[in-house]
């Protein structure tokens, strides 16, 4: 049976020339399950690059030296800037381009339809832009996803199958953490075979939480094909106009200072007291304030000064919001989530004060303080104050 | 036609030159994860049948947009939802935030199951049964529980409308029907970044969880109490607002919605394997003084040491 889906295409983010890092780690991943997949199916489908901008074009050389096989760029004034509308329909319509795909694999000429799988990158530009590329392209989407299987899955589902046993090869199996950290959830993107309302779902599409796969080392030696694809541009997607861009400094920073005091809804039974305390660890410590997800979201009432300066994503530690590799890092009522434990396993050295002895942050810590914070924190202020401000001094 | 200008008031005129907006907002009923109405399982899951539902923040936050959009434009406020009956309770708390004069239930269990796709289609086609011509629909960033922030953007792209993402504040021309919005652009490795657009209406917003509303002027801020009282009014006798609609009244392609139109199926659900503990954790009692005062020690040590390297 000839197939009309085949490669992966991985949409690229870049920034003043240079690439995002995310973009890279999803051209690495594409590229150590294409290898598999190649050799597991005898097949011979390629990591294909799409960018988009303005002087881009020596860009692409690098895509290829970073493991994609075929890179396809539109180089236009028009896209210069990131703008989500004209965006999704120049990367439809190279998703759905007869002859880019028949010039990537001169081979199957004709019969390929669409790519079989499709990347973004799950950050403020491809959170939208999937989620309006394939609404136009009519297909299935996945976000922030942490792992990826391609596996022959035979199932019997009521609507998708009519209930009948089907065997649907080459699926990518999507893994993402749900909210609450605790449970990954599978989605897979699939075809209707159920007579009542046939119809293809391709490409199998995701977005790619940054930072969770290794990039691989660029390699000058790397071959690829490189191929243009002229956009046709219509007036009419290109009516937003961008009057400004302005860089903004966060107030949080987590780069500067040696230690990070985070916390987590353990705070709960006193969340006002509980905070002020850990602010006065902080500042014992020289040290800033991260939390984990569900603080920022507000959970507890506590005094507008606290809720407005704490509980704020931009404080979160974890795969919504910032990695850290600070000296020592302290996690008060974090019962570690692996969404959060991400953004602070680089830490150097890691202290746990948590009164649940099974709970998984014990796993992430070289000390796990059992205990209320409550009852630990006034006695760490206490001792920290007599042993490390002299060295701090 | 002429018009005898002195016999005509000059805010109709207005009126007349500029025409009305009116905005819509797509919300959701969602688990309340505030302390007392949460519940978690001991593994750590959200226990579904003890947790309470609410109007997700994210939607509140829409909601309130679309009252700026009252209280600086007179504009006309529709709210719809897509859930089950008991969804009614979350259309009227964003009733209460935006002095909704339309409120849409679209319930039905061939809706059940959906993944954002098939959810988009059913919100596109309500949006378009509205009163009115939209000129601005509003949607949270995400949803807290299902987290994919895909519905509102596949929304706005079915409707046709240009999409602007993380807005953190607009205004409208009323003359020239264009918005201006700054949008916030946080990405991994790169300062953030304020972006400040400009666009013909009809747009679709999905607003960034930053956005605040705010009411500069004594005239607006009289505007903000007036709509406000009426909202609290219109709240109470919600049912006098509200719709249901179920697949047929819609009229939405059967095919198209649910899971039929659903690209995407949960495979499987499973916990998070543990991982392999990456450090080996000393523990440490936390009511003894004497052991806290050594894991200070191991602080210090642990701070001092790097700085050598």
């Amino acid at each position: 049976m000839a197939e009309n889906y085949r490669h992966l295409y991985v949409v690229i983010e870049h920034i003043d020339g240079e690439f995002l890092q995310v973009s890279l780690e999803m051209i690495g991943e594409a590229r150590r399950l294409l290898d598999d997949f190649n050799s597991k199916y005898s097949s011979n489908e390629k990591v294909v690059a799409v960018i988009l901008g303005y002087n881009i074009k020596d860009m692409s050389k690098q895509l290829i030296e970073y493991g994609a096989d075929v890179v396809i760029y539109s180089d236009h004034p028009e896209l210069k800037d990131i703008r989500n509308t004209i965006y999704t329909k120049v990367i439809s319509q190279i998703a759905q381009d007869k002859k880019t795909l028949d010039e990537i694999e001169p081979l199957y000429a004709g019969e390929i339809k669409r790519p079989r799988y499709m990347f973004f990158a799950a950050d403020s530009i491809g959170r939208h832009l999937s989620s309006t590329v394939l609404t136009e392209l009519e297909s299935g989407l996945a976000s922030d996803i942490n792992q990826l299987v391609i596996e022959d899955i035979e199932m019997s589902h009521q609507q998708k199958t009519g209930g009948s046993k089907e065997i649907y090869a080459k699926t990518l199996e999507m893994y993402r953490p749900d909210f609450s950290g605790f449970l990954w959830t599978t989605i897979l993107c699939l075809d209707n075979r159920n007579p009542a309302f046939k119809r293809d779902y391709h490409p199998q599409a995701c977005s790619i939480i940054p930072g969770v796969f290794e990039p691989l080392k660029q390699d000058p030696k790397r071959e690829g094909k490189i191929i243009e694809f002229i956009p046709k541009i219509d007036e009419r997607d290109l009516r937003v106009k961008i009057l400004s861009r302005k860089v903004i400094q966060s107030e949080v920073d987590f780069e500067t200072p040696r230690t990070i005091v985070s916390f987590g809804r353990g705070v709960k039974d006193e969340p006002e007291q509980n905070i002020k305390l850990l602010e006065q660890l902080a500042k014992e410590l020289n040290a800033e304030i991260g939390i984990t997800l569900p603080i920022s979201k507000k959970p507890f009432l506590v005094s507008q000064a606290l809720d407005l300066k704490y509980m704020i994503p931009d404080r979160v530690i974890g795969t919504s919001g910032h990695k850290t590799s600070a000296m020592l890092y302290i996690a008060a009522g974090v019962s570690g989530a692996m969404q959060h434990v991400w953004g602070m396993k680089d830490s150097g050295f890691v202290v746990a004060i948590n009164p649940d002895e099974n709970a998984p942050i014990k796993d992430e810590c070289d000390i796990f303080i059992k205990g209320r914070m409550e009852d630990v924190i006034p006695m760490l202020i206490e001792e920290i104050r007599k042993q490390i401000h002299i060295i701090e001094a | 036609m002429v018009f005898n200008i002195k016999s005509i008031n000059s805010e109709l005129i207005l009126l007349i030159i500029m025409g009305e907006l009116n905005v819509a907002v797509i919300i959701k009923l969602e688990p309340d994860f505030s302390e007392g109405n949460v519940s978690y399982n001991p593994d750590g899951t959200l226990n579904r049948v003890e947790t309470k539902n609410t109007l997700g923040p994210h939607s509140a936050i829409a909601a309130h947009a679309a009252f700026y959009a009252k209280v600086m434009y007179d504009a006309k406020v529709s709210i719809g939802t897509m859930g089950p009956p008991m969804a009614d309770l979350a259309l009227q708390q964003a009733q209460q935030i935006s002095d909704a004069e339309e409120l849409h239930l679209y319930s039905d269990r061939l809706f059940a199951g959906a993944d954002t796709l098939g959810t988009a289609e059913v919100l596109k086609t309500g949006i378009e049964k509205m009163q009115g011509k939209m000129d601005i629909v509003f949607s949270g960033h995400r949803a807290s529980d299902g987290e994919t922030g895909q519905t509102g953007p596949q929304t706005g792209w079915k409707l046709g409308f240009t999409f602007l993402g993380n807005v953190i504040s607009y205004n409208v021309d009323l003359k020239t029907r264009m918005i201006r919005a700054k949008r916030l652009i946080s990405l991994q490795g790169v300062p953030d970044v304020i972006e400040e657009v400009e666009a013909p209406l009809p747009v679709f917003i999905s607003i960034d969880p930053t956005y605040k509303s705010s009411f500069d002027t004594v005239s607006q801020r009289l505007s903000f109490q007036k709509y406000q009282k009426e909202a609290t009014g219109r709240a109470e006798n919600y049912k006098e607002y509200f719709k249901v609609f179920d697949a047929q009244q819609l009229g939405v392609d059967k095919t198209l919605v649910g899971l039929p139109g659903s690209p995407t199926i949960v495979y499987k659900v499973e916990k998070v394997p543990k991982s392999t503990a990456t450090r080996q954790a000393e523990i440490v009692d936390g009511s003894n003084h004497e052991q806290i005062k050594k894991v200070v020690a191991r602080m210090k040590e642990a701070l001092s040491a790097m700085v050598i390297k």
